[in-house]
Protein backbone atom coordinates (compact mmCIF):
# COMPACT_ATOMS: atom_id res chain seq x y z
CA UNK A 1 0.00 0.00 0.00
CA UNK A 2 1.29 3.36 -0.95
CA UNK A 3 -0.29 6.27 1.56
CA UNK A 4 0.35 9.98 0.38
CA UNK A 5 3.44 10.44 1.94
CA UNK A 6 3.27 13.66 3.55
CA UNK A 7 7.54 14.23 2.89
CA UNK A 8 10.40 12.51 0.75
CA UNK A 9 10.13 8.72 1.26
CA UNK A 10 12.14 8.34 4.80
CA UNK A 11 14.32 5.60 4.91
CA UNK A 12 11.99 3.90 7.58
CA UNK A 13 9.07 1.37 6.65
CA UNK A 14 5.84 2.78 7.24
CA UNK A 15 4.97 -0.54 5.14
CA UNK A 16 5.14 -3.16 8.08
CA UNK A 17 7.44 -5.90 7.94
CA UNK A 18 6.90 -9.12 7.43
CA UNK A 19 6.33 -10.46 11.02
CA UNK A 20 10.78 -11.92 11.43
CA UNK A 21 11.16 -15.63 13.86
CA UNK A 22 12.00 -13.52 16.63
CA UNK A 23 9.23 -11.01 16.53
CA UNK A 24 6.88 -14.21 16.23
CA UNK A 25 8.76 -16.44 19.08
CA UNK A 26 8.57 -13.10 21.44
CA UNK A 27 4.54 -12.68 20.94
CA UNK A 28 3.48 -16.48 21.25
CA UNK A 29 6.53 -17.06 24.06
CA UNK A 30 6.23 -14.30 25.94
CA UNK A 31 2.99 -12.41 25.32
CA UNK A 32 -0.60 -13.99 24.63
CA UNK A 33 -3.03 -14.98 27.52
CA UNK A 34 -1.68 -17.68 29.84
CA UNK A 35 -3.74 -19.69 31.03
CA UNK A 36 -2.97 -22.67 33.24
CA UNK A 37 -2.53 -26.33 31.07
CA UNK A 38 -3.19 -29.39 32.14
CA UNK A 39 0.67 -30.20 30.33
CA UNK A 40 2.77 -28.09 32.65
CA UNK A 41 5.32 -25.98 30.49
CA UNK A 42 5.77 -22.80 33.43
CA UNK A 43 7.22 -19.51 32.74
CA UNK A 44 9.94 -21.30 34.91
CA UNK A 45 10.66 -23.81 31.40
CA UNK A 46 10.46 -20.91 29.20
CA UNK A 47 12.91 -18.90 31.11
CA UNK A 48 15.32 -22.06 31.32
CA UNK A 49 14.44 -22.23 27.12
CA UNK A 50 15.49 -18.83 26.24
CA UNK A 51 18.38 -19.98 28.47
CA UNK A 52 19.03 -22.94 26.33
CA UNK A 53 18.57 -21.71 22.80
CA UNK A 54 21.09 -19.35 23.79
CA UNK A 55 23.36 -21.63 24.16
CA UNK A 56 22.13 -23.96 21.06
CA UNK A 57 22.76 -20.88 18.84
CA UNK A 58 26.51 -20.47 20.12
CA UNK A 59 27.49 -17.86 17.51
CA UNK A 60 26.14 -14.52 17.39
CA UNK A 61 25.97 -14.47 13.42
CA UNK A 62 24.00 -17.15 13.78
CA UNK A 63 21.51 -15.96 15.55
CA UNK A 64 21.38 -12.68 13.54
CA UNK A 65 20.66 -14.33 10.24
CA UNK A 66 17.54 -15.72 11.88
CA UNK A 67 16.64 -12.57 13.84
CA UNK A 68 16.58 -13.70 17.39
CA UNK A 69 17.66 -11.42 20.14
CA UNK A 70 14.66 -10.70 21.94
CA UNK A 71 15.78 -13.36 25.01
CA UNK A 72 18.60 -10.31 25.72
CA UNK A 73 16.67 -8.31 27.48
CA UNK A 74 13.26 -10.85 28.20
CA UNK A 75 11.40 -9.38 31.51
CA UNK A 76 11.11 -12.99 32.32
CA UNK A 77 14.99 -13.73 32.34
CA UNK A 78 15.64 -11.18 34.67
CA UNK A 79 13.09 -12.91 37.47
CA UNK A 80 14.67 -15.94 36.37
CA UNK A 81 18.35 -14.62 37.77
CA UNK A 82 17.04 -13.69 40.77
CA UNK A 83 16.15 -17.62 41.33
CA UNK A 84 19.94 -18.78 39.71
CA UNK A 85 20.75 -19.79 42.52
CA UNK A 86 17.85 -22.19 43.16
CA UNK A 87 18.43 -23.25 39.58
CA UNK A 88 21.70 -24.02 39.37
CA UNK A 89 20.97 -26.21 42.56
CA UNK A 90 18.69 -28.00 40.44
CA UNK A 91 20.88 -28.28 37.37
CA UNK A 92 23.44 -29.19 39.59
CA UNK A 93 21.54 -32.32 40.68
CA UNK A 94 20.53 -33.34 37.22
CA UNK A 95 24.01 -33.30 35.97
CA UNK A 96 24.96 -35.37 39.02
CA UNK A 97 22.20 -37.91 38.70
CA UNK A 98 23.19 -37.75 34.88
CA UNK A 99 27.00 -38.59 35.53
CA UNK A 100 25.92 -41.21 37.72
CA UNK A 101 24.11 -43.08 35.24
CA UNK A 102 26.86 -42.71 32.81
CA UNK A 103 29.46 -43.86 34.76
CA UNK A 104 27.19 -46.54 36.98
CA UNK A 105 28.10 -49.34 34.07
CA UNK A 106 32.15 -48.40 34.47
CA UNK A 107 32.56 -49.41 38.38
CA UNK A 108 34.01 -46.22 40.22
CA UNK A 109 37.03 -47.90 41.71
CA UNK A 110 39.71 -46.27 39.68
CA UNK A 111 37.80 -42.84 39.31
CA UNK A 112 39.62 -39.78 39.29
CA UNK A 113 37.37 -37.44 40.96
CA UNK A 114 36.83 -38.16 44.82
CA UNK A 115 34.28 -35.02 45.26
CA UNK A 116 31.29 -36.59 45.96
CA UNK A 117 32.62 -39.52 48.79
CA UNK A 118 33.73 -36.61 51.04
CA UNK A 119 30.21 -36.21 51.93
CA UNK B 1 -5.47 -47.73 23.87
CA UNK B 2 -6.03 -46.03 20.76
CA UNK B 3 -3.67 -43.24 19.80
CA UNK B 4 -3.56 -40.63 22.63
CA UNK B 5 -3.83 -37.08 21.99
CA UNK B 6 -4.00 -33.49 23.70
CA UNK B 7 -6.51 -30.67 23.57
CA UNK B 8 -4.07 -28.10 21.91
CA UNK B 9 -5.89 -24.17 22.81
CA UNK B 10 -4.50 -21.59 20.43
CA UNK B 11 -7.17 -18.89 21.09
CA UNK B 12 -10.45 -17.39 22.59
CA UNK B 13 -12.59 -16.73 19.89
CA UNK B 14 -17.21 -15.70 19.67
CA UNK B 15 -18.85 -19.26 19.82
CA UNK B 16 -20.29 -17.59 16.49
CA UNK B 17 -17.57 -16.76 14.83
CA UNK B 18 -16.65 -18.87 12.02
CA UNK B 19 -13.40 -20.98 12.05
CA UNK B 20 -10.68 -20.31 9.57
CA UNK B 21 -9.66 -22.93 7.34
CA UNK B 22 -6.27 -22.88 8.70
CA UNK B 23 -4.54 -26.30 9.50
CA UNK B 24 -3.40 -26.64 13.13
CA UNK B 25 0.07 -27.83 14.31
CA UNK B 26 1.03 -31.14 12.60
CA UNK B 27 -1.70 -30.22 9.97
CA UNK B 28 -4.36 -31.54 12.63
CA UNK B 29 -8.29 -29.73 11.08
CA UNK B 30 -8.93 -26.70 13.89
CA UNK B 31 -12.49 -27.67 15.95
CA UNK B 32 -14.16 -25.07 18.29
CA UNK B 33 -15.03 -25.84 21.55
CA UNK B 34 -18.43 -23.57 22.64
CA UNK B 35 -18.78 -22.32 26.26
CA UNK B 36 -21.79 -20.72 25.74
CA UNK B 37 -21.34 -17.33 23.90
CA UNK B 38 -17.23 -18.33 24.14
CA UNK B 39 -15.22 -20.14 21.53
CA UNK B 40 -11.94 -22.36 21.96
CA UNK B 41 -10.05 -22.89 18.84
CA UNK B 42 -8.19 -26.06 19.49
CA UNK B 43 -6.92 -29.04 17.37
CA UNK B 44 -5.64 -32.45 18.61
CA UNK B 45 -2.16 -32.89 18.63
CA UNK B 46 -0.29 -36.30 19.40
CA UNK B 47 0.49 -37.17 22.90
CA UNK B 48 3.29 -38.83 22.28
CA UNK B 49 5.01 -35.38 20.92
CA UNK B 50 3.30 -32.57 23.63
CA UNK B 51 3.31 -34.82 26.91
CA UNK B 52 5.26 -32.82 29.03
CA UNK B 53 8.55 -34.87 28.70
CA UNK B 54 8.71 -34.56 25.30
CA UNK B 55 7.64 -31.11 24.71
CA UNK B 56 10.71 -30.26 27.08
CA UNK B 57 12.99 -31.99 24.84
CA UNK B 58 11.22 -30.24 21.64
CA UNK B 59 11.59 -26.89 23.07
CA UNK B 60 15.06 -27.06 22.99
CA UNK B 61 14.66 -27.92 19.33
CA UNK B 62 14.75 -24.69 17.42
CA UNK B 63 13.53 -26.32 14.12
CA UNK B 64 10.50 -27.67 15.93
CA UNK B 65 10.13 -24.45 18.30
CA UNK B 66 9.67 -21.97 15.25
CA UNK B 67 7.30 -24.93 12.83
CA UNK B 68 5.05 -25.11 16.13
CA UNK B 69 5.31 -21.47 16.51
CA UNK B 70 4.76 -20.30 13.44
CA UNK B 71 2.16 -22.29 13.06
CA UNK B 72 0.20 -21.30 16.26
CA UNK B 73 0.79 -17.65 15.69
CA UNK B 74 -0.89 -18.31 11.69
CA UNK B 75 -3.83 -20.09 13.25
CA UNK B 76 -3.98 -17.03 16.02
CA UNK B 77 -3.72 -14.34 13.48
CA UNK B 78 -6.17 -16.77 11.04
CA UNK B 79 -9.23 -16.16 14.22
CA UNK B 80 -8.42 -12.85 14.63
CA UNK B 81 -9.00 -11.98 11.33
CA UNK B 82 -12.59 -13.56 10.70
CA UNK B 83 -13.36 -11.70 14.30
CA UNK B 84 -12.18 -11.00 17.78
CA UNK B 85 -9.64 -13.59 19.29
CA UNK B 86 -7.67 -13.79 22.18
CA UNK B 87 -4.36 -15.12 21.37
CA UNK B 88 -3.06 -17.59 24.37
CA UNK B 89 0.34 -18.04 24.75
CA UNK B 90 2.13 -21.12 23.19
CA UNK B 91 1.26 -24.74 24.41
CA UNK B 92 -1.50 -24.36 26.32
CA UNK B 93 -2.69 -28.05 26.71
CA UNK B 94 -4.89 -29.96 28.18
CA UNK B 95 -5.44 -34.23 28.56
CA UNK B 96 -8.88 -33.61 26.48
CA UNK B 97 -11.65 -31.56 25.64
CA UNK B 98 -13.38 -31.83 28.70
CA UNK B 99 -10.95 -30.78 30.85
CA UNK B 100 -10.51 -27.47 28.66
CA UNK B 101 -14.20 -26.81 28.65
CA UNK B 102 -14.00 -26.83 32.82
CA UNK B 103 -10.57 -24.89 32.71
CA UNK B 104 -11.93 -22.13 30.38
CA UNK B 105 -15.55 -21.73 31.75
CA UNK B 106 -13.96 -20.80 35.27
CA UNK B 107 -12.88 -17.96 33.29
CA UNK B 108 -15.31 -17.13 30.86
CA UNK B 109 -16.71 -14.45 31.94
CA UNK B 110 -13.38 -12.63 31.82
CA UNK B 111 -12.79 -13.57 28.97
CA UNK B 112 -15.54 -12.11 27.07
CA UNK B 113 -15.14 -8.74 28.55
CA UNK B 114 -11.39 -9.12 27.29
CA UNK B 115 -12.83 -9.78 23.75
CA UNK B 116 -15.47 -6.63 24.23
CA UNK B 117 -12.00 -5.08 24.37
CA UNK B 118 -10.22 -6.08 21.69
CA UNK B 119 -12.86 -6.00 19.31
CA UNK B 120 -12.62 -4.55 16.25
CA UNK B 121 -8.58 -3.76 17.10
CA UNK B 122 -5.19 -5.07 15.94
CA UNK B 123 -2.04 -4.65 17.60
CA UNK B 124 0.48 -2.89 15.46
CA UNK B 125 4.40 -3.54 16.55
CA UNK B 126 6.38 -0.44 16.71
CA UNK B 127 10.29 -0.60 17.35
CA UNK B 128 12.09 2.90 17.37
CA UNK B 129 16.22 2.67 16.40
CA UNK B 130 18.69 5.64 17.40
CA UNK B 131 20.52 6.89 14.62
CA UNK B 132 23.90 5.21 13.51
CA UNK B 133 25.90 8.49 14.39
CA UNK B 134 24.48 8.55 17.72
CA UNK B 135 26.75 4.96 18.09
CA UNK B 136 29.79 7.04 17.48
CA UNK B 137 29.96 9.67 20.53
CA UNK B 138 31.79 12.95 19.54
CA UNK B 139 34.21 12.45 21.75
CA UNK B 140 37.26 14.28 20.82
CA UNK B 141 40.67 12.06 20.33
CA UNK B 142 42.44 13.06 23.72
CA UNK B 143 46.04 12.18 22.61
CA UNK B 144 47.67 14.80 24.87
CA UNK B 145 47.87 12.48 28.83
CA UNK B 146 46.70 14.59 31.75
CA UNK B 147 48.84 17.05 33.42
CA UNK B 148 47.47 16.74 36.74
CA UNK B 149 44.99 14.44 38.40
CA UNK B 150 42.19 16.99 38.95
CA UNK B 151 42.15 18.00 34.81
CA UNK B 152 41.67 13.78 34.31
CA UNK B 153 38.73 13.95 36.96
CA UNK B 154 37.08 17.20 35.05
CA UNK B 155 37.53 15.52 31.78
CA UNK B 156 35.91 12.26 32.99
CA UNK B 157 33.15 14.13 34.56
CA UNK B 158 32.63 15.57 31.28
CA UNK B 159 32.77 12.47 29.37
CA UNK B 160 29.70 11.17 31.41
CA UNK B 161 27.78 14.20 31.11
CA UNK B 162 28.00 14.13 28.01
CA UNK B 163 26.85 10.02 27.18
CA UNK B 164 24.73 10.84 30.41
CA UNK B 165 22.78 13.44 28.31
CA UNK B 166 23.39 11.14 25.15
CA UNK B 167 20.96 8.69 26.91
CA UNK B 168 18.40 11.52 28.43
CA UNK B 169 17.87 12.75 25.39
CA UNK B 170 17.58 8.89 23.42
CA UNK B 171 15.19 8.36 26.50
CA UNK B 172 13.46 11.66 25.47
CA UNK B 173 12.60 11.29 21.97
CA UNK B 174 11.56 7.29 22.60
CA UNK B 175 9.23 8.51 25.35
CA UNK B 176 8.16 11.28 22.39
CA UNK B 177 7.54 8.67 20.13
CA UNK B 178 5.70 6.22 22.04
CA UNK B 179 3.33 9.30 23.02
CA UNK B 180 2.80 10.37 19.57
CA UNK B 181 1.88 6.45 18.66
CA UNK B 182 -0.52 6.59 22.22
CA UNK B 183 -2.68 9.56 21.44
CA UNK B 184 -4.22 7.25 18.37
CA UNK B 185 -3.81 4.07 20.29
CA UNK B 186 -6.87 2.32 22.64
CA UNK B 187 -4.25 0.69 24.76
CA UNK B 188 -0.40 0.56 24.53
CA UNK B 189 2.38 -0.92 26.19
CA UNK B 190 6.42 -1.06 25.77
CA UNK B 191 7.95 -4.30 25.89
CA UNK B 192 11.77 -4.19 26.55
CA UNK B 193 14.09 -2.88 24.05
CA UNK B 194 15.51 -5.60 22.16
CA UNK B 195 19.58 -6.21 22.17
CA UNK B 196 21.20 -4.39 19.82
CA UNK B 197 24.44 -6.56 19.18
CA UNK B 198 21.89 -9.75 17.92
CA UNK B 199 18.79 -7.36 16.52
CA UNK B 200 21.27 -6.94 13.18
CA UNK B 201 21.76 -3.41 13.37
CA UNK B 202 23.92 -1.86 15.24
CA UNK B 203 21.71 0.96 16.66
CA UNK B 204 20.14 0.76 19.87
CA UNK B 205 16.89 -0.27 20.12
CA UNK B 206 15.23 2.91 22.15
CA UNK B 207 11.63 2.31 21.59
CA UNK B 208 10.30 -1.55 21.50
CA UNK B 209 6.25 -0.86 22.13
CA UNK B 210 3.14 -2.32 20.93
CA UNK B 211 -0.23 -0.45 19.98
CA UNK B 212 -4.02 -1.55 20.25
CA UNK B 213 -5.25 0.33 17.34
CA UNK B 214 -9.34 0.53 16.69
CA UNK B 215 -9.39 -0.75 12.97
CA UNK B 216 -11.01 2.79 11.47
CA UNK B 217 -8.15 4.49 12.92
CA UNK B 218 -5.44 2.28 11.22
CA UNK B 219 -4.69 5.22 8.70
CA UNK B 220 -4.55 7.43 10.95
CA UNK B 221 -1.91 5.68 13.19
CA UNK B 222 0.12 4.71 10.21
CA UNK B 223 -0.05 8.18 8.96
CA UNK B 224 1.20 9.80 12.66
CA UNK B 225 3.88 6.74 12.09
CA UNK B 226 5.32 8.20 8.78
CA UNK B 227 5.06 11.43 10.27
CA UNK B 228 7.38 10.87 13.04
CA UNK B 229 9.62 9.24 10.64
CA UNK B 230 9.82 12.29 8.65
CA UNK B 231 10.63 13.76 11.86
CA UNK B 232 13.41 11.64 12.46
CA UNK B 233 14.93 11.08 9.45
CA UNK B 234 17.98 9.85 11.26
CA UNK B 235 16.78 7.36 13.33
CA UNK B 236 14.51 4.42 12.06
CA UNK B 237 11.09 3.62 12.89
CA UNK B 238 9.54 0.15 11.99
CA UNK B 239 6.38 -1.04 12.21
CA UNK B 240 5.02 -4.32 12.32
CA UNK B 241 1.70 -6.02 11.91
CA UNK B 242 -1.08 -6.06 12.05
CA UNK B 243 -0.99 -8.56 14.90
CA UNK B 244 -3.34 -10.49 16.47
CA UNK B 245 -3.79 -8.58 20.58
CA UNK B 246 -1.15 -10.99 22.25
CA UNK B 247 0.06 -8.16 24.39
CA UNK B 248 -3.28 -6.90 25.39
CA UNK B 249 -4.66 -10.25 26.26
CA UNK B 250 -4.09 -10.49 29.71
CA UNK B 251 -7.21 -11.15 31.97
CA UNK B 252 -7.01 -7.92 33.26
CA UNK B 253 -10.52 -7.30 34.76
Amino acid sequence: MTSPAHRAPAPMTNRPEPAGLADVLERVLDKGMVIAGDIRINLLDIELLTIKIRLLIASVDKAREMGIDWWEHDPTLSVAERDVAAENRQLRTRIAELERQATGSGQLDSAPEREETRE
Amino acid sequence: MSEASLTYVYGLTRAAAPLPEEPGVDDRPLRMLRLGALGAVVSDVPAAEFAEDALRGHFEDLGWLERVARRHDAVVQACHRAGVAMPLRLATIYVDDVSAEQRLAEIAADVERTLDRLDGCDEWGVKFFDSPASQSPSAPPEPTPSTSGADYLRRRQAEMMRSGEAAASAAVRADSVYRALAKHAVADTRHRPQDPKLAGRREPMLLNAAFLVRRADTHTFRAAAAELAGHHLEEAIVLTGPWAPYSFAGTTG
